[in-house]
């Protein structure tokens, strides 16, 4: 076991150097030049000169990419933002948390839809079939849809959810860890947490459905699979129920497929949390993105695309272990 | 123990060929359907300015038209452009742009999965490292990078998207012709005096088809959703130009006002997706019924 996640965890640093040579590579390859950009059309040739040696653009690239290394390694800082000339590292402390919070509540939300979804189809639940319908049209509705859907319908018809931001309270509180479900549990302020979880359904479940469909789809067809096995007719012929046959027979060796396909859809799901953040208008890096594309702003592109980049393989990295763990055959 | 050998019993009357033909089944059939809407849609998208009642960039004096009004069937935009000619050149463009990078995606990653397949070895070992390399990086987010390294345009995103899309193809080649390889008939070839290119081509590409067709077509609903985003975002055509992504962004401001003038073109994009996953799971019961 030890030995395993030693083995994912150089894998995963390979990987993310990897990605760093990758953004790097791009960097270089953007027309874009960063000192016009920051100095505009009318900049004499002498201040063109002196910011060039600044960034350390007149350096050989074999250097410069030592130097971008450094910065990243040892200062956590992706470089400086063209357009707010502040270094991208304040702005992604600024807005990152946000976004992580949603990404995991969407996270959550698709792992437990998925499972009913695939638990529901299995046993023929009544009514299952028609559950599956909705949430196959869901899984082709675009995640902007899916919230303008709940904007129209929960908030302005029914006026039970919020549209728009974290929370309605302008006290809340900014640290420890800018979650701001966890921070205030942390404060013990309880109506601010009930607050936070309004306001975070409607976005979160707009990111979810579409995950949440792949995922039951996987878990789905393996449970399916193994319900025809020998040991599930064992477990059928000591006269356990189709359910707890499920859930302490089959799940364990059934979740492996499910788990992979969790990890890649938290791609995919990030695309959607970049969208969704500008129909909720939450305080995110969507907005920063979106930004950030406009203005050719590539060092806060790359800023993201690392942070983002580096939660996706993080996570993976920990569904290649838990796949070992809920099935000991797995090597390597 | 001995068991009986099945009996192997020659008709007795041979059967009018019309009549020993089974009828395709329902659920054949019901495929055979699924899988032409593909069809159908690209002929929609190719004839798309024919079907559109109104040029999709013409302004006009009826801002937020209801549907039927002043002659825009689907109503009109905040500028009294019509909604559904707009969504319809909208619907065309996603629709082409899926197209090309599964096609781009599959001719890389079908190069790129049959030579690492095919020769194995040092050569297998460093293409699939680099595919594997690429898989464990989130697609869209690193085509948003790329994008923004070669500016902002629809050639750009389609490019940036076909880069991240390749190695998902050049996994599945690479496992169907590395089954393959494995089986006699390669070696027949082999010992035969066919050449590396011809068994590739001959012997290992054919087999490595129909699961590459399946995963294509199961992909185009992704595909269209993600690029749908990618342009939500602003990585697609500049306006004025019919976009369905940036149309719905652009037009989430008159929510309050007017929930169609944003909800319509994201209609277009579910209309797509739908076509690409239903017909995706036609072409899959058609070619690998379970």
């Amino acid at each position: 076991m030890v030995a395993l996640i030693a083995k994912r965890i150089g894998a995963m640093l390979v990987i993310l150097f990897l990605l760093v040579v990758v953004l790097f590579f791009l960097k270089q390859i953007s027309p874009g030049d960063p000192v016009h950009l920051m100095l505009g059309g009318q900049a004499s040739a002498t201040a063109i000169a002196h910011e060039r040696h600044v960034l350390g653009l007149d350096r050989p690239v074999t250097s410069q990419f030592a130097h971008y290394l450094d910065r990243l390694i040892f200062h956590a800082d992706p470089g400086m933002s063209y357009v707010t000339r502040r270094s991208v590292r304040t702005d992604l402390a600024t807005f990152m948390p946000a976004t992580l919070e949603l990404a995991a509540a969407g996270l959550i939300i698709a792992l437990v839809l998925g499972t009913i979804l695939a638990f529901a189809t299995t046993l023929k639940v009544r009514g299952s079939s028609a559950f599956r319908v909705i949430l196959i049209v869901g899984a082709s509705t675009p995640a902007f849809l899916l919230g303008v859907a709940g904007v129209v319908l929960f908030y302005e018809h029914l006026g039970w959810l919020p549209s728009s931001g974290r929370t309605s309270y302008l006290n809340a509180p900014t640290g420890p860890t800018h979650l701001l479900t966890v921070d205030s549990l942390l404060h013990g302020r309880l109506n601010l947490f009930w607050d936070a979880i309004k306001h975070l359904v409607l976005p979160a479940v707009s990111i979810a459905l579409g995950p949440a469909v792949a995922i039951g789809r996987v878990l789905r067809s393996s449970l399916i699979e193994d319900l025809g096995s020998d040991y599930a007719r064992t477990a059928r012929a000591k006269g356990l129920t189709e359910l707890r046959i499920l859930r302490k027979h089959i799940l364990r060796n059934a979740i492996g497929a499910a788990m992979s396909m969790t990890g890649l859809q938290v791609g995919l799901m990030f695309a959607g949390v970049l969208v969704v953040e500008q129909v909720f208008s939450w305080p995110g890096i969507g907005l920063y993105v979106s930004q950030a594309i406009q203005h050719e702003d590539f060092p806060a592109i790359a800023g993201v695309t690392l942070v983002l980049g580096a939660v996706y393989v993080v996570i993976n990295t920990i569904v290649d272990v838990l796949q070992a763990v809920a099935d000991p055959r797995i090597k390597v | 123990m001995a068991i009986a050998e099945p009996i192997e019993r020659a008709p007795l009357v041979e059967l009018p060929r019309r009549m020993r033909r089974p009828r395709l089944s329902r659920s054949r059939r019901f495929s055979w359907l699924a899988a032409s809407l593909l069809l159908i849609t690209t002929v929609v998208a190719v004839l798309a300015p024919v079907l559109a009642p109104h040029d999709p960039t013409t302004t006009s004096i009826y801002p937020f038209a209801s549907p039927g009004q002043h002659g825009f069937l689907l109503g009109s935009d905040s500028t009294g452009r019509d909604l559904l000619s707009r969504t319809l050149y909208g619907m065309r463009t996603s629709w082409f742009a899926a197209l090309v990078v599964i096609v781009v995606g599959v001719l890389i990653g079908t190069l790129i999965g049959l030579v690492s397949g095919a020769f194995g070895g040092w050569i297998d070992s460093v293409l699939m490292r680099i595919t594997d390399g690429f898989l464990a990086l989130p697609a869209p987010v690193l085509a948003i990078a790329v994008v923004a390294a070669l500016g902002v345009g629809l050639v750009h995103t389609l490019i940036a998207v076909s880069i991240v899309w390749w190695p998902f193809y050049a996994r599945i080649v690479r496992g169907e012709v590395r089954k393959l390889a494995a089986r006699p008939h390669v070696e027949a070839a082999k010992l035969a005096g066919a050449g590396r290119l011809r068994v590739m081509l001959r012997h290992l590409l054919p087999g490595a088809i129909p699961a590459t067709v399946v995963t294509a077509s199961l992909d185009v609903g992704n595909l269209v959703l993600t690029l749908a985003a990618l342009s939500f975002l602003g990585l697609g055509q500049a306006q004025p130009a019919p976009e369905l992504g940036l149309d719905s962004a652009l037009n989430i401001t008159f929510l309050s006002q007017d929930v169609w003038v944003s909800a319509i073109p994201g209609l277009g994009v579910v209309l797509l997706a739908l076509v690409g996953n239903i017909a995706g799971d036609g072409i899959r019961n058609l070619i690998d019924p379970e």
